[in-house]
C-alpha cells in the first residue's frame, strides 16, 4: 500500500512537472538526423552519382563478355517490378566453383520467384548451372544436374559436406532451403530433408565451416525477416486504399515504399552441426548463435579472427548490429560484436549491413572485413588490430566518401592486377524503384565499384566510357574466379530482374601469380575441401594471407582456389599452410604463374 | 520486434487526475507536490548517479513508447537508465521509428523519461516523458509527446570515445552523460 501511494505521488509529480515544462518550441535549423539511423541524412541532389560516371583516362580493367556466353539468356526474376514487398528485392546469389573437378571453375546462378509461383499459379523461375568448357564457352547443364531449385532462391554456399572430393551446394531460399549433394556424375540430389538441412523461413548468406574440429563441415545460416505470404505487410500501392496504414507507414524521404526490414519481425539464425552419420542437428541455442534478438541477417562467414585453430564466425545484419562470435572450443561461441568494434561503425551507428568481404588487405597477417551498406551511408572497412579488436578505418582507407551514394551488395577482395595487394570490388543497386523518380542523388541501377589497393589505402579505378564498369545494373550477388585460367581473376554478377554480367579481367598487368587448391586430410580431422585453411605466401618483404572461405560476399560463393598476385616476384620464398586441424606445413614452390594442388600431409 | 506495447497509454491513464475532484482536494495535492518536489530534489542532489545494467535496467525500460500518435517499440539494445539517489530514475532509449512519416523520423529518435527534475547541460527539465531527436546538427532537441519542441541543448563531441554506441549512459561526476554515438549531453539532478 505504501508503495502504491509513493508510486501515485511520483506519477502525479511527473505529470505536474511535465505540464509545467511546456515551453515554446524552437524551430530546427536544418534536417540532419542522427541517432543510430542507418540510412543517412536526406539531401536533394541535382544529379545522380551512381550511374553514368565515366573517366576517359581510366584504364580498361574488365570487359563484359556476357553476350558471348549462354549466361546472356539467363533472366533473374524476383517478384514484380514495383517491388511492393521486401522479399522481392535482395535475391540473387552466384557461385563460382568447380563442380566436376575438371580444373575449370563453373558458374551457378540463383534465381528468385514470384508470389504467383509460390502459390502454384505460374511457372517458377529457374536457377542455372553453367559448365565451363574453357575458352569462354559454357554449357547450360541445369536440367541434367537437377539444380533448378524453382523456389525463391537467395543464396548459395559451396562445401564438400560429405568429404567425397566433390563440392556440394546449400541453396538458401525464402521457403524451404536445399542441400544439393554432388553425385560425381554431373548430377546433384537434394538431400536437405533427409539430412536435416531443410531450413524453413528466409535463409540468406550461409557459410560452411568445421567449427567443432571433427573434420566434418557444419553450416551456419542467417535468417532475415519473418514474412507470412497470407498476411503481407502494407505496400506502397495500398497508400490510397481506404483504411490502410500506408499513409504514413513505410516511407523513404516521404515517398511510400515497401516496408522493412525495420518494423517487421526479424528471424533468428541457425547453426547446423554435422553428426558422425552425416545428418545435421540444430545446435544454434546451445552454441550461443541463435540470434535471440532476431536481427536481420544477410551475410556470414566462418573465419579465423584470432588465429587460434578454431573457426570464428561473423554475421552481417541489416539495420541492426553485426555479430562477431569467437569460438571457445567447447561447442559454444562468445559474441563480442560491441567490444570488438565490429557491431557498429566508428560513430557508434548501426548500419544496414548487406555484403561481406573477408581478406587481409594490408598484408599484416590478420583477416579484415569490408561490409556494404545502404545509400547515404558509407560502406565500412574494419581493420583487425589483433586481440579481438577492430577499428573502422573506412575513411582513412579511402573507401568512405566515394561509397555514400551507393547501396552496396556483393563485395569481394581480389588482387585483380596481381601486384600482391588485395583490391576490392563492390556491386551496387538500390532497393526502391522510386530512386529513379526523385532527386536523391542515387539510382535504381548502379555502377559497380573497383578499388585499387595502394599498399593499404584504396583509390577508385574509374570507368572508361562504354566499358563494363560504366554500365549500371541492379546488382546483388558477386563471385570471383579465374574463369579462363589466364592468371587474372574474373567476375560474375547476378542482377535483380535482369541478365547477369560476366566480366573478363583484361587488366594490363605484368604481375606474376600463384593459384592454390588445397585438399585437407580427413583422417587428421580437416575437411577435404580445406575450408578453414589459411595459406601464407612470402615474396621478399611481403607476406600475404588467403583463407579458404565458404559464403560471404553477398549470398554468394567465390571460387575456393586461392589466388595470390606476386607482382614482379618470380619465385616464392616461403609457402605455409595452416590446415583446419591447426597443423602447419611449409612447401617449396619451384615455379609461379600456375595453379598447384597441395594435399595435407603429403608434402606436395 | 513488432511488440507494440500499450504501456505508455496505461501510464497516461494513471496520470489523469480524476474528474470531479474538489478544489480543496486539488489544493492539497499541489501543496503535497510542492513539498515532495523540494524533498525529492534535495535528496537527488545529495546523492550521485548510478548507471543501471542487467535486470535493473530491463526492469525500468518500457518496451514501447508513445509519441505523436503512435506507440513504437523500444530498441532495447539501445536503451539506458540511471538512478539518482535512492529511487529517482532517468530512462532513455531509441525507438523503432519505421512506422512514422519521414518528417517525424527526421526529428524523433527516442525517449527520455525522468521522475525527478534534472538538468540537461545545465538547462532544467521537469519530470515527465519526452521524445528527443537531433534534427538540428549538434543539438539534442527535447519534445513533448505531441512533437512540440521544448528545449534544445548543444551536444559535446567526445572524440576520444573508443567504442561509441547508438545510445548509452556513463557516470560523470554526480551526473551522467547521455551519449548518442560520440556526442553527449550531461544530465544532472537539480
Amino acid at each position: 500500500m505504501r508503495q502504491q501511494i509513493v508510486s501515485a505521488v511520483r506519477i502525479t509529480l511527473l505529470v505536474s512537472f511535465a505540464l509545467l515544462a511546456q515551453t515554446p518550441p524552437k524551430k530546427p535549423e536544418s534536417q540532419q538526423p542522427m541517432g543510430g539511423a542507418s540510412t543517412g541524412a536526406p539531401s536533394t541532389y541535382t544529379s545522380r552519382r551512381t550511374a553514368g560516371i565515366t573517366d576517359p583516362s581510366a584504364p580498361v580493367t574488365f570487359e563484359d563478355v556476357t553476350d558471348k556466353t549462354p549466361l546472356a539468356s539467363f533472366r533473374h526474376r524476383s517478384g514484380e517490378a514495383a517491388k511492393d514487398y521486401i522479399f522481392e528485392t535482395p535475391s540473387g546469389g552466384v557461385a563460382i566453383f568447380d563442380y566436376d573437378s575438371d580444373g575449370r571453375p563453373d558458374i551457378y546462378l540463383v534465381n528468385g520467384s514470384t508470389v504467383a509461383a509460390m502459390r502454384g499459379k505460374e511457372k517458377a523461375p529457374r536457377a542455372a548451372l553453367y559448365h565451363n568448357l574453357g575458352n569462354w564457352k559454357f554449357e547450360d547443364v541445369t536440367e541434367k544436374a537437377g539444380v533448378a531449385n524453382e523456389r525463391w532462391g537467395f543464396s548459395v554456399a559451396a562445401g564438400d559436406y560429405n568429404n567425397d572430393g566433390r563440392p556440394d551446394m546449400f541453396v538458401g531460399n525464402f521457403g524451404v532451403s536445399r542441400l544439393y549433394r554432388n553425385n560425381g556424375d554431373g548430377t546433384f540430389t537434394d538431400v536437405a530433408e533427409k539430412l536435416g538441412l531443410a531450413r524453413k523461413g528466409w535463409s540468406t548468406g550461409a557459410s560452411w565451416g568445421d567449427y567443432d574440429g571433427d573434420g566434418r563441415l557444419d553450416l551456419f545460416v542467417p535468417g532475415y525477416v519473418q514474412i507470412d505470404l497470407a498476411n503481407l505487410p502494407p505496400s506502397p500501392s495500398d497508400v490510397n486504399k481506404g483504411g490502410s496504414v500506408g499513409q504514413n507507414y513505410c516511407q523513404f524521404r516521404g515517398v511510400p515504399v515497401m516496408c522493412g526490414p525495420r518494423g517487421l519481425p526479424g528471424e533468428g539464425d541457425t547453426l547446423y552441426r554435422q553428426k558422425a552419420d552425416g545428418t545435421f542437428e540444430d545446435v544454434s541455442v546451445k552454441a550461443g548463435v541463435s540470434d535471440p534478438e532476431k536481427y536481420y541477417g544477410f551475410s556470414s562467414a566462418f573465419v579465423h579472427v584470432n588465429d587460434d585453430k578454431l573457426l570464428d564466425l561473423i554475421v552481417v545484419n541489416d539495420s541492426t548490429p553485426k555479430q562477431l562470435y569467437i569460438n571457445k572450443g567447447n561447442g559454444t561461441f562468445e559474441e563480442i560484436g560491441y567490444p570488438s568494434g565490429v557491431a557498429l561503425n566508428e560513430n557508434g551507428r548501426e548500419q544496414a549491413g548487406m555484403g561481406l568481404a573477408v581478406g587481409d588487405y594490408d598484408n599484416d597477417g590478420r583477416i579484415d572485413f569490408h561490409i556494404t551498406n545502404f545509400s547515404d551511408d558509407s560502406n565500412v572497412l574494419y581493420h583487425n588490430d589483433g586481440d579481438d579488436n577492430f577499428t573502422d578505418v573506412t575513411f582513412q582507407a579511402g573507401l568512405g566518401e566515394v561509397s555514400i551514394p551507393f547501396l552496396g551488395w556483393g563485395t569481394s577482395f581480389l588482387d585483380f592486377d596481381n601486384d600482391g595487394w588485395l583490391d576490392l570490388f563492390v556491386v551496387n543497386g538500390h532497393v526502391y524503384p522510386a530512386a529513379d523518380a526523385h532527386q536523391w542523388g542515387t539510382s535504381y541501377a548502379q555502377q559497380a565499384l573497383l578499388f585499387r589497393n595502394l599498399k593499404g589505402r584504396f583509390e577508385r579505378v574509374g570507368a572508361p566510357p562504354g566499358n563494363a564498369l560504366a554500365n549500371a545494373s541492379p546488382g546483388r550477388g558477386l563471385a570471383t574466379g579465374d574463369l579462363d585460367g589466364d592468371g587474372r581473376l574474373d567476375l560474375v554478377i547476378n542482377n535483380l530482374d535482369a541478365k547477369p554480367v560476366v566480366l573478363r579481367n583484361v587488366a594490363a598487368t605484368s604481375g606474376h601469380w600463384l593459384g592454390l587448391r588445397l585438399i585437407g586430410d580427413v583422417a587428421k580431422k580437416s575437411p577435404r575441401d580445406a575450408i578453414g585453411s589459411v595459406a601464407y605466401v612470402t615474396t621478399g618483404a611481403v607476406r600475404q594471407r588467403q583463407d579458404v572461405v565458404s559464403g560471404a560476399v553477398f549470398c554468394s560463393q567465390n571460387d575456393m582456389t586461392l589466388h595470390f598476385g606476386l607482382g614482379a616476384a618470380t619465385k616464392i620464398d616461403k609457402l605455409e599452410i595452416k590446415w583446419p586441424d591447426g597443423s602447419v606445413e611449409a612447401f617449396n614452390v619451384s615455379t609461379v604463374d600456375k595453379v598447384i594442388t597441395i594435399a595435407q600431409g603429403t608434402g606436395r | 520486434m513488432g511488440d507494440f506495447t500499450d504501456l505508455p497509454r496505461v501510464r497516461f491513464r494513471e496520470y489523469c487526475v480524476p474528474r470531479g475532484e474538489s478544489m480543496k482536494h486539488s489544493l492539497k495535492l499541489v501543496v503535497l507536490i510542492a513539498a515532495l518536489l523540494v524533498a525529492a530534489g534535495s535528496a537527488v542532489a545529495q546523492d550521485g548517479a548510478t548507471v543501471l545494467a542487467g535486470p535493473e535496467l530491463t526492469r525500468v525500460i518500457p518496451t514501447g513508447f508513445y509519441f505523436q500518435g503512435l506507440s513504437a517499440p523500444t530498441q532495447m539494445r539501445n536503451s539506458a537508465a540511471a538512478r539518482f539517489g535512492k529511487d529517482r530514475y532517468v530512462i532513455s532509449g531509441l525507438v523503432d521509428t519505421s512506422g512514422y512519416s519521414a518528417d517525424v523520423r527526421a526529428k524523433y529518435v527516442g525517449f527520455l523519461i525522468t521522475d525527478a527534475p534534472i538538468t540537461l547541460n545545465g538547462e532544467s527539465l521537469q519530470p515527465g516523458a519526452y521524445g528527443f531527436g537531433f534534427a538540428t546538427e549538434g543539438k539534442l532537441t527535447v519534445m513533448d509527446l505531441s512533437g512540440k519542441d521544448l528545449m534544445s541543448v548543444s551536444v559535446t563531441n567526445d572524440k576520444d570515445l573508443k567504442r561509441p554506441r547508438p545510445l548509452m549512459m556513463t557516470a560523470d561526476g554526480g551526473g551522467v552523460r547521455l551519449y548518442n554515438g560520440k556526442n553527449y549531453v550531461r544530465i544532472a539532478a537539480q
